[in-house]
């Protein structure tokens, strides 16, 4: 598992510059005066980065949850878990929920969907930050772990923002960090609130991850091969 | 009242038995539990569970799940495939990322029994832990166990030699792996044939793996397994086995070549020791020297007889006697004999050619016939000179060649001067003789002292030259000093013979040296002039000096000579030139150890000429005796001291002198 997380950390150190190329305006519609300087990224580089991208954000999360798991809860509070009743913040969203539904959504819609989900969980990683800190004997691990995932999380929407871009020609503009305190509250839970809570976000977000790395995988293939894809 | 009690207890007996007797009542059944859901493609899932007592009566399973924000409860679509106590999810009611909670019911007649309900995550779905009665819920792992992975190939690739293994596969068939859905990781692990001990390789997302560092001629047996991105290991696969060829190792053949090199220079190393090891041996462990007295026996040492050891120790030369032979130690010397007079001839006869002659001036004589034209001692001078001068040709080499042979022949013409018989410059005529052989072809060739003939030529150039550049005073100091010592006289004559005798030789002059001839002649005119005035004074240096040569010693002791044969015999005055002169004879040796000849002359030609063979010093004694020929009233004697010993310079002295003759 520690070989596997070193790994995975090796990749994400690697790939910062590419992230930092996926951040950056890759676009350069709007300067049309200039002839040198711009060269834009390849739709399909662009989508290959980009899934990597979520790739690793979402190996990072599951390795934060199984961290967390181990630290903070014990046994039978897992057990519980599942009826603590905490849902997670993007059930609301409209999200194929198997193959065959998936296979009939549009590139479009999947787009979307993964830019919605992205969207989604920028503020909630940054609180999970703060709640983190107040942690005694939060492993350092653990801390970094989420603070790369919620770094990398912006960075991701921003080359989605691109994609849709590049793909369906649509200009979008970036999430701003909304005021919600949707997340944030005076008082301080308990300890084993806090600790529940943050366990579900954690493992929500650990599936949203993974979605949005499903569906950008199917939308690469959809690129390739349109008629052997979901 | 106690057979009331009795039957009381008895009937509550039974009837406590009764309980235990209805074993077989009905009941309701025992509680299941759901132990695990699998999903191999993470597009179906099936879950198991295990069902309780059944309470006796024949239950039945039933299995109700409900989404999340849903509130419909769904049975399970299909019992059967996945076998007994299963519910299979086919595609159309698989949802990932969507919870179930699944349910399952165990029924019989009696009733029913709920399970407890379970959360579950297709994506995450996974073994459950059942703990027994002591959980009460049980949590499913998300756990997607995908199936192994098939068509697994094994073969053997050869790369430079070295063969290794390349292992290939396929996902599971029903993994969608193509299009992304499923994204699955690959293991794989090698061991020999009955080995115990798995050599893993992860291989990632590839497809295929190489292994090397194989054992030549081992049996692999090889598995591969999978495991998607959050799930669990697959199971492995089924093992295929594998033979790796025979190769011969590269690392082991130049670990031969290097055991092969050694031992052949070790061998080298060991005969080269073997063939030392005598002086290695002395090197080393040098040998203890043992006792080296002489006489020592170490036998007799052994033997113990001291009386013969030390007897032996005794020898015999010690101290040295006297019956060794002195004379044996002493360098050896030749014993010559020499007269004091002698002693310059017997050098020069000898060494005429090996240098110049150092008693210069110690055995001068004043006698006036002793050899040639010039003293010893201006001989040896001009020897001296000469001989340097002579080297200095020699050295030359053939640069000098023609010139040395025109000296040669210059100088053979002058030597046909010489042909005074008593003025037998001793030097020269030895060394003449031998040096004129081609010029003088009667004249034999000396075996006596072989001298160089350049030098010696050379030396009678000088010596030649040297008497005709005398001026005429010396004569005159001749004339009037007739006891003037020899050697003015010699020399004067001898420059009157060089030159005058060098008028006949223009008759066989060599066109080179005529000039010099004439030269000379012209010289010689005055002298030869002053010559003729003193009558009586008829040297014999008049006549052509004349080189003898010892022919033979007849037994008589008595040395033959032969005068060398001049070509022509005509001149001035007593200027004869004897040719079939000879001193044939040795008269014999008077009490000086004077060695007296004979002439005797050959020729007809006899110069009439009164010339008185008169020796100034003393008297001579001169025999003209003519065996067969005619009679010379010219006396020639030669200067019986010092022509014999100018005799002597021509002839050996090894015949000469019957002394030191042995």
């Amino acid at each position: 598992m520690t070989l596997f997380f070193i790994q995975r950390s090796v990749w994400a150190l690697l790939l910062w510059p590419s992230l930092l190329t996926v951040s950056m305006p890759l676009d350069c519609k709007e300067e049309q005066g200039s002839l040198s300087g711009c060269t834009s990224i390849s739709q399909e580089k662009l989508l290959d980065r980009v899934i990597h991208h979520a790739e690793l954000i979402y190996r990072v999360s599951e390795e934060s949850c199984s961290l967390f798991e181990e630290m903070f809860l014990p046994f039978p509070l897992q057990l519980q878990s599942s009826q603590a009743g905490y849902a997670c913040i993007t059930k609301a969203l409209p999200m194929p929920s198997s193959k065959s539904e998936i296979q009939q959504i549009s590139d479009k819609w999947l787009l979307h969907s993964v830019l919605m989900l992205v969207q989604s969980w920028i503020e909630p990683l940054v609180y999970l930050q703060t709640t983190m800190d107040r942690y005694d004997h939060a492993p350092d691990m653990l801390l970094n772990k989420t603070k790369w995932v919620s770094d990398k999380l912006i960075s991701l929407e921003q080359g989605v923002v691109v994609l849709i871009k590049k793909m369906l020609d649509e200009g979008m503009l970036a999430t701003t960090y909304s005021e919600q305190g949707l997340f944030q509250s005076d008082v301080q839970p308990e300890m084993l609130e806090s600790v529940m809570r943050d366990y579900t976000l954690l493992s929500c977000f650990k599936k949203d991850a993974h979605k949005m790395e499903t569906f950008l995988k199917l939308l690469k293939c959809r690129q390739t091969d349109k008629y052997n894809c979901p | 009242m106690m057979k009331k009690f009795r039957e009381v207890i008895l009937l509550l007996l039974l009837l406590s038995f009764v309980p235990h007797a209805e074993g077989t009542r009905y009941s309701l059944p025992g509680k299941p539990a759901l132990t695990r859901c699998r999903s191999p493609e993470k597009e179906t899932f099936t879950c198991w569970w295990e069902p309780g007592s059944d309470g006796g009566l024949p239950t039945t399973y039933a299995l109700y799940y409900r989404k999340e924000n849903s509130e419909t409860v769904y049975e399970c679509p299909d019992y059967h495939t996945a076998g007994k106590n299963s519910c299979f999810f086919n595609k159309n009611d698989t949802s990932i990322w969507v919870n179930y909670n699944i349910t399952v019911v165990a029924s019989n007649a009696l009733g029913s029994t709920f399970s407890d309900p379970v959360d579950i995550d297709v994506v995450y779905i996974g073994e459950g832990d059942v703990e027994g009665e002591v959980v009460l819920l049980l949590i499913i792992q998300p756990d997607v166990k995908p199936n192994p992975p098939e068509k697994v190939a094994v073969t053997v690739m050869e790369d430079k030699g070295w063969p290794f293994l390349r292992v290939s596969w396929e996902p599971p068939h029903k993994a969608d792996t193509r299009s992304g859905w499923i994204t699955l990781i690959y293991e794989l692990r090698v061991k020999l044939e009955g080995e115990n001990e798995w050599e893993m390789h992860l291989a990632g997302q590839q497809k295929m793996f190489n292994i090397f560092s194989l054992r030549s001629g081992g049996r692999y047996l090889v598995q591969v397994r999978c495991k998607p991105d959050h799930g669990f290991w697959s199971e492995w696969s089924s093992a295929s086995h594998i033979k790796v060829p025979d190769y011969f190792h590269r690392e082991r053949s130049v670990w031969i070549l290097i055991t092969v090199f050694f031992a052949f220079i070790f061998l080298i190393v060991s005969w080269c020791i073997h063939i030392n090891s005598h002086s290695l041996k002395h090197c080393i462990l040098p040998p203890v020297p043992g006792p080296k007295i002489r006489g020592f026996d170490k036998q007799l040492l052994k033997n113990g007889k001291s009386e013969d050891i030390f007897s032996a120790l005794v020898v015999s030369d010690f101290p040295p006697t006297s019956s060794s032979n002195y004379e044996d130690l002493l360098v050896e010397y030749l014993e010559v004999y020499i007269p004091e007079e002698q002693e310059l001839i017997l050098e020069e006869s000898k060494d005429l050619h090996d240098g110049c002659l150092k008693p210069k001036g110690s055995t001068f004589d004043s006698d006036s016939g002793r050899g040639s034209c010039d003293s010893h001692t201006l001989l040896m001078d001009k020897c001296g000179e000469a001989k340097d001068d002579g080297r200095q040709t020699d050295q030359d080499g053939s640069q000098t060649g023609s010139e040395a042979q025109r000296q040669q022949a210059a100088w053979e013409q002058e030597a046909l001067t010489y042909a005074h018989e008593d003025m037998i410059s001793p030097d020269m005529s030895s060394g003449r003789v031998k040096t004129w052989p081609s010029v003088f072809s009667p004249l034999p060739q000396y075996s006596l002292s072989p001298l160089s003939q350049p030098s010696s030529l050379e030396t009678a150039k000088q010596h030649c030259l040297s008497d005709s550049l005398f001026p005429p005073s010396s004569l005159s100091s001749y004339l009037t000093q007739p006891g003037q010592s020899t050697k003015e006289a010699l020399r004067s004559s001898c420059s009157d013979f060089c030159s005058s005798n060098k008028q006949p030789l223009l008759l066989h002059p060599q066109p080179d040296a005529r000039h010099q001839l004439q030269a000379r002649s012209d010289v010689s005119i005055s002298s030869i002039s002053h010559k003729e005035a003193p009558a009586g004074l008829q040297l014999p240096t008049v006549r052509s000096t004349e080189y003898v040569e010892v022919h033979t010693v007849n037994e008589e002791d008595m040395v033959l000579l032969h005068p060398v044969p001049v070509g022509h015999s005509h001149g001035k005055g007593c200027l004869q030139t004897h040719q079939g002169e000879d001193y044939s004879k040795v008269n014999g040796v008077d009490k000086n150890n004077v060695l007296l000849l004979q002439r005797e002359v050959m020729e007809e030609q006899v110069d009439m000429c009164p010339c008185e063979n008169k020796d100034a010093n003393g008297a001579t004694e001169s025999y003209c005796t003519s065996s067969a020929q005619k009679s010379i009233p010219c006396i020639h004697t030669a200067l019986p001291v010092q022509e014999e010993k100018a005799v002597n310079g021509y002839v050996d002295t090894a015949t000469m002198f019957p002394l030191p003759i042995h």
